[in-house]
């Protein structure tokens, strides 16, 4: 019993923390970018 | 490492396809929206309508023998749809690989080392650098690990066909894994002998171009693709997370929060833990090669980030040495480690809701990577100028311009993509492959070009003057620019006719 206990704790802790995440950057929208010359990339 | 099914039991269809069943599931909960029709287009996934199979490649051979492959398949079935089939595939090929090491009577542990392999940090940054020769790869990697296991040229020729399809990084990758595994073997000296042998005959392709090329690689590259830290635990934390890619703009929404570097962090060091019960339980000659491959592919990550000058001198003495620059890509045995070690746990109908743990722990990676993966189709200007050129049967090379290897299209939703002209011509294509890195740190870093062409056409274009004569003596015939009302170059090109003006592209033959 203890660990189904365990396993529903650790199944809540993760599905939260996912939910919070989502939420977090699902808010922001990407703005297009308006320059023909780009980087490969950001370090 | 060979799973036997224990005798007299009899499974149903169901549960064993069930590996692959949520490999696509997986697949299409990722790709969400780049499933819609159109191209997905991001950094180094660059796929185009009707690509040509004959193709002057010349310069470093970047994406030999996995273009060709592409062109091939895109003769009878539509390339969009050629791209889609690939990218479902690697998540397929990814859970199944990582199931098939698991002994067959486990199906809750078989399930999450497939679910852990196919939606892990490793995975998600690649495909959002769109690094997808790589992934083939990677996904074809537990069934070369398998193979490498067993014995047999033929077994091992096919589980190493992936690789030979992504090209020169993915073989690299595979080899790593291979290898110490082939020299745990019983048969050892036969293993090795076998497994390089046909891994130096699948990688003719691009070995023999690569070593005709006549490429440099820039020790500046380590500065550029060194792992660096992608969350608040420091490089070496981000890389036993699976993370650490040199490109901040390769990361998963939200990844970087303490939370979900703590949680990733958790899970990885819980499934070292049970990899390493495991190999102390099993003995399994391969599974100690797999944990040998993860420990240096580890290693070779952190070269570049903490001894970055020992790489350089490496590679300023023999450039054979330039793919050890981006080391993330290493780290591929130690995600098959992960996946394995994690499923060590899972027993039962509660294991199996283990499955769902990979998901939780890096939410972000749905949909599309919440909107970075997209579908976008070319404009038909795109279609137009590719038709006039690969129609015209004279000789000459063709430059794209403006002089940069990365484009933004508003077609593309604003996704950074390598230059699609790179692709999509018949004839020797040139363009600038000098990468351009902002660091935050210092600045920004250019990392020569390799194609020798391409150094001698960018001197000629920096030149004052016409630059029309200078570039048609040098064997070129069309310039392609785009984006051309923002061109300097076309300042030099005043006196050379238009033979195509699109909305954002227009083609000059010499």
């Amino acid at each position: 019993m203890l660990k189904v206990f365990v396993a529903v704790a650790i199944g809540a802790v993760l599905a939260g923390l996912a939910s919070a995440a989502v939420i977090n950057v699902a808010s922001p929208s990407l703005e297009p970018p308006d320059k023909p010359l780009y980087n490969y990339g950001t370090r | 490492m060979i799973p036997e099914i224990s005798v007299g039991k009899q499974r149903s269809l169901l549960v064993r396809l069930s590996p692959a069943l949520l490999g696509v599931l997986l697949g299409m909960l990722a790709l969400g929206p780049a499933l819609a029709p159109g191209f997905t287009l991001r950094y180094d996934m660059v796929f185009v309508p009707d690509p040509p199979i004959f193709r002057d490649l010349g310069g470093f051979p970047r994406s030999v023998p996995s273009d060709l492959v592409v062109a091939v398949l895109s003769y009878p079935i539509p390339a969009m749809l050629v791209q889609k089939l690939i990218l479902l595939g690697i998540f397929l090929l990814a859970a199944t690989g990582a199931a098939a090491l698991v002994p067959r009577d486990r199906t809750a542990a078989r399930l999450v080392a497939a679910a852990f392999y196919a939606w892990n940090l490793y995975l998600a940054q690649r495909l959002l650098l769109g690094q997808w020769a790589l992934l083939l790869g990677y996904a074809g990697l537990p069934w070369a690990v398998r193979a490498a296991a067993q014995s047999g040229v033929r077994r091992f020729a096919i589980a190493l066909i992936p690789a030979a399809v992504g090209g020169f990084q993915a073989m690299l990758v595979t080899l790593l894994a291979v290898l110490p595994v082939t020299a745990r073997h019983p048969e050892r000296w036969r293993a090795i002998a076998t497994a390089s042998t046909v891994a130096a005959v699948f990688s003719l392709p691009w070995l023999i171009p690569a070593l005709r090329s006549g490429a440099a690689t820039d020790p500046a590259g380590v500065d550029a693709f060194a792992a660096r830290a992608d969350g608040p635990f420091g490089t070496v934390g981000s890389l036993l997370s699976l993370g650490g890619i040199w490109n901040a703009e390769a990361g998963v929404p939200g990844q970087g929060s303490w939370a979900s570097a703590t949680i990733r962090l958790l899970v990885s060091a819980i499934a070292i833990w049970g990899f390493a019960r495991l190999l102390r339980r099993s003995r399994d000659p391969a599974l100690s090669g797999l944990a040998v491959a993860a420990a240096l592919g580890l290693g070779i990550a952190c070269l570049g980030a903490f001894l970055p000058d020992a790489l350089k001198t490496l590679i300023s003495w023999w450039p054979a040495f330039g793919p050890l620059r981006d080391g993330q890509v290493y780290l591929a045995p130690l995600a098959l480690v992960l996946a394995l070690g994690l499923a060590s746990f899972a027993r039962g109908r509660f294991g199996l809701a283990a499955v769902v743990v990979p998901v939780l722990v890096l939410p972000t990676l749905a949909i599309g990577a919440f909107g970075r993966l997209t579908a976008a189709d070319y404009p038909a200007e795109w279609r137009q100028v590719q038709r006039i050129v690969n129609a015209d049967p004279a000789p000459g090379a063709l430059v794209s311009l403006p002089w940069r290897a990365h484009r933004v299209f508003r077609w593309t939703g604003g996704q950074v993509i390598l230059d699609p002209a790179t692709k999509l011509f018949a004839r020797r294509v040139v363009w600038n492959d000098t990468l351009m890195i902002e660091s935050r740190e210092s600045g920004t870093i250019a990392v020569t070009a390799e194609d020798p062409l391409a150094r001698r056409v960018g001197a000629l274009l920096a030149e004052p003057g016409p630059a029309a004569p200078r570039l048609a003596a040098a064997g070129i015939r069309y310039i392609l620019v785009s984006h051309a009302n923002e061109n300097e170059f076309l300042l030099k090109l005043q006196d050379v006719t238009p033979i195509f003006r699109g909305e954002s592209l227009l083609l000059l033959r010499l």
